[in-house]
């Protein structure tokens, strides 16, 4: 079942169109990336699925039910981090998550915010003020105000910007744990693909406010040409059977015995073959496909 | 929902300084007031009676507690606005300038809910300042100069008030301070709705306060009309409380105009915050 289902989505500012003609579709379970460059409209699309923007067509809905007739009933079952995540400054960490506990629409006791605290690494912080967190922390305590209320669907735009790389492991960690061991279904923007590649199953590419492409994320992968990085012993041998074999095939040497190529699906298992029985002395065969490239391919298309 | 999140806007209001300011400030000017009159009150009211003293005799503690109140009364209706304003126009703006706006509307309550809480809690914030300045002018005034007959200098002469005719007066010119308090209150969270900063809504209703005073005061012909309409007419309604006879038709006008300010600014911003983008 799609619990997140958006068909259609525009939204204009004035004359300026930020979001076009959106469609996607997000299942129960689904850790769910959501790409595009700056300026695609993946925030103006994320604020019209949490109603902080009201969009100009289109249509939204969660549980498969209309967000514009169902909204608290449908925000109740919603936690969220909109890029930074802001809090009350001169209030502790403690005493910003009990007021939005209290307006989560769930009985929440002190008990369960100290653990949620210290679930997310601050415990022993619970009493200072936000206003000397660091940016990390904030994240942190994001993310326990967004698991607070024990949401269905969790939607994190750009949760790792500005982190460090140990914070955006932690991010991801956290992620996987809340898949894993929650069976949260998980909206994610974000501009690491590499985050993306490694904890998304399923994916949407918006460009221009429009969609470009949705699927699966190993599928779409799958389907596009695959980069290889080949190390040889006899570099000649190689380059005669590339020349002779493969003619056609663009072959980039690296360095003095390793090379670059771009592959089609169906030269990729015979390509092994191939160079196992010519004697080049095959050290090893690297994909590099990546999301990265993918995302650019599609984008610059 | 509604409560809890007004119990929210409570605990919020009470972190934070610019709360304190307010009341702090009150607390030092009616102590002051109280500490010149106590050191050169006869002086002071002496300009007052000077006038009279050919005609009348003034017998009795003339400069007593409810003098002080009215006194005070009357300085500070004009400068108590602004420190209710320091706290109320910074309701919803300031969550828009610090981003936890996104945090608040993402929540299961509604955008009408959101304005309703903040307004309740800037009713609460107004009726304690309302409430403070009425025990500081009033009860601390009549523990240090004691009480006594009420002298009020009105437009068509002197009027002297009877100490046991007063408490009641005093309590309905509260009543009418807080009403007028709390339209300047509404006012600035209307104002709160259409900005993105703390700072425009407390400068804009201050200056529609002074534009509106101003206008108030000039003697022309073309804004007799205006006037009944202005809230800052009916601002000073507190002080005929202290006329005799008691005007209630003029004051019944004057709370039903205030009041009918309230509804239609709360109106107002819930509209406006309703139909707000939220992109900050």
């Amino acid at each position: 079942m799609g619990l997140i289902e958006v068909k259609h989505l525009s939204k204009n500012f004035g004359s300026f169109n930020a979001v076009k003609d959106v469609s996607f579709q997000v299942n129960e379970g689904d850790v769910f990336g959501f790409l595009g460059p700056n300026g695609a409209g993946k925030s103006t699309t994320i604020r019209c699925l949490l109603s902080l923007i009201r969009p100009s067509g289109g249509e939204i809905k969660f549980f498969n039910k209309s967000l514009a007739s169902h909204r608290l009933e449908v925000l109740a079952k919603i936690g969220c981090i909109i890029e930074k995540p802001d809090f009350y400054k001169y209030l502790s960490a403690q005493k910003n998550l009990e007021l939005f506990a209290r307006i989560s629409g769930k009985n929440i006791e002190k008990k369960q915010v100290l653990e949620m605290l210290d679930f997310v690494g601050l415990a022993g912080r619970e009493k200072d003020k936000v206003s000397g967190f660091s940016h990390g922390m904030k994240q942190r305590l994001g993310i326990a105000q967004t698991l607070l209320h024990d949401p269905e669907i969790i939607i994190l735009d750009e949760p790792t910007t500005g982190l460090d790389p140990q914070g955006i492991i932690d991010v991801r960690n956290l992620i996987l744990r809340l898949k894993n061991e929650r069976n949260k279904t998980i909206m994610l923007s974000s501009h690491q693909l590499s985050e993306i590649e490694i904890i998304a199953n399923r994916m949407v590419i918006i460009n221009q406010g429009k969609t470009i492409v949705e699927g699966g994320v190993q599928e779409l992968l799958d389907k596009q040409s695959l980069n290889v990085e080949i190390t040889v012993d006899r570099p000649e041998v190689f380059e005669a059977l590339m020349a002779d074999k493969y003619p056609l095939l663009p072959v980039h040497r690296l360095y003095h015995s390793t090379y670059y190529i771009t592959l089609e699906t169906e030269e990729r298992n015979q390509l092994t073959e191939v160079m196992v029985a010519s004697g080049c002395g095959v050290r090893s065969i690297v994909p590099k496909r990546s999301l990265e490239d993918f995302f650019i391919k599609i984008i610059s298309s | 929902m509604l409560w809890k999140n007004t119990q929210n806007e409570l605990i919020k209001i009470t972190s934070k300084i610019r709360s304190y300011i307010g009341i702090g400030a009150l607390t030092v000017l009616i102590l002051l007031v109280i500490f010149a009159m106590q050191a050169d009150g006869k002086t002071y009211i002496g300009f007052v009676t000077s006038t009279f003293e050919q005609t009348l005799t003034f017998n009795g503690n003339i400069l007593n507690g409810n003098l002080i109140a009215f006194i005070i009364m009357q300085m500070l209706i004009v400068h108590v606005p602004l420190l209710i304003v320091l706290v109320t126009g910074d309701l919803l703006s300031g969550e828009l300038a610090s981003g936890t706006i996104r945090m608040l509307a993402t929540k299961p309550i509604s955008r009408t809910g959101i304005v309703l809480s903040k307004w309740f809690a800037a009713t609460i914030y107004t009726l304690i300042m309302t409430l403070w300045m009425g025990f500081l002018s009033l009860f601390v005034a009549h523990w240090i100069f004691g009480t006594g007959d009420l002298m009020v200098l009105n437009p068509d002469g002197l009027l002297i008030l009877p100490s046991d005719d007063l408490l009641w007066r005093f309590g309905i010119s509260m009543v009418l301070a807080f009403l007028a308090l709390w339209t300047v209150a509404t006012l600035s969270l209307a104002f709160s709705a259409f900005a993105k900063n703390s700072v425009g809504p407390i400068v804009i209703t201050m200056a529609v306060i002074i534009l509106f005073t101003i206008i108030g005061t000039l003697d022309v012909t073309v804004f007799d009309d205006l006037k009944f309409y202005l809230f800052t007419t009916h601002m000073a309604t507190w002080r005929i409380v202290f006329e005799d006879p008691f005007p209630t038709e003029d004051i019944l006008i004057s709370a039903m105009v205030l009041l009918g300010h309230v509804v239609g600014l709360l109106l107002l911003a819930i509209y406006r915050f309703n139909r707000k983008d939220i992109n900050a």
